[in-house]
């Protein structure tokens, strides 16, 4: 398996982890990004950090849109006191959810040609979002996605691809 | 509850983030009461009825993940 296709089938699998962890039936765009930041010592997870971002960072982000978006129509999720529902889900692997579609089809559609993939087109597909949950949690976060973007985008072009 | 009192936002982005935020926080809501049911020694039929959906589905979204979680289903209602 080439090294890329080895990274983005890490991501879709711990993505796919994390949408079980976070109850969700389809793998989202927020998994797919938290699968990315869990991979140490690969460069999209490098530029995340630099940004702030290191895996606990991106939790805690998406968690703040969860209850800033919830508290724009009055609720909160504490206010239910319920215990947390078991999520294992032994030889179920989640499907893939509109956003994480998405963000995989724009992370190929900004390499010119399928050789050229690199990890950081994964992370680049899902910074590309310019509505959503993960463009709002990188700003509650106060993080400029263009910044990030473009930082990605040198990354990629430092490596030799235009 | 009238028309009046559904909140009507500025930005529309932070309305539809709500709608995203609790279909998701109704998804958690219901795993976690179908799996306090179950446990309190509901049937599926009672937990279906309850939810408006139909045995099959509540049995088909709930079963593997409660039988994981180590729940005594009961197979039919008293």
């Amino acid at each position: 398996m080439k090294p890329f296709d080895a990274y983005l089938h890490t991501i879709l699998t711990e993505g796919g982890m994390e949408a079980q962890r976070h109850g969700s039936s389809t793998v989202e765009a927020q998994h797919l990004l938290l699968a990315v930041a869990a991979q140490e010592g690969t460069a999209p997870q490098r530029i995340l950090a630099s940004f702030g971002l290191d895996y606990p960072a991106v939790r805690a982000a998406l968690e703040a849109e969860t209850q800033h978006s919830l508290s724009m129509v009055g609720v909160s999720p504490s206010s239910f006191g319920l215990p947390r529902p078991n999520t294992v889900t032994p030889s179920h692997q989640p499907r893939m959810g509109e956003t994480g579609k998405l963000a995989i089809e724009r992370g190929f559609a900004s390499a010119s040609r399928k050789r050229d993939l690199r990890p950081a087109h994964v992370l680049l597909g899902i910074l590309r979002a310019e509505v959503g949950t993960v463009p709002r949690a990188l700003a509650l976060a106060g993080v400029d996605r263009a910044e990030l973007l473009a930082r990605v985008q040198s990354s990629i072009t430092d490596d030799g691809i235009a | 509850m009238s028309d009046s009192d559904i909140p009507v936002h500025q930005d529309p982005a932070d309305a539809l983030a709500a709608v995203v935020a609790m279909r998701r926080l109704a998804d958690q809501l219901e795993d976690a009461a179908v799996e306090q049911a179950m446990r309190a020694g509901w049937s599926w039929p009672q937990v279906a009825e309850a939810l408006g959906v139909t045995r099959q589905a509540v049995h088909k979204k709930h079963a593997k993940r409660l039988i994981v979680a180590g729940v005594k289903l009961r197979r039919r209602a008293p």
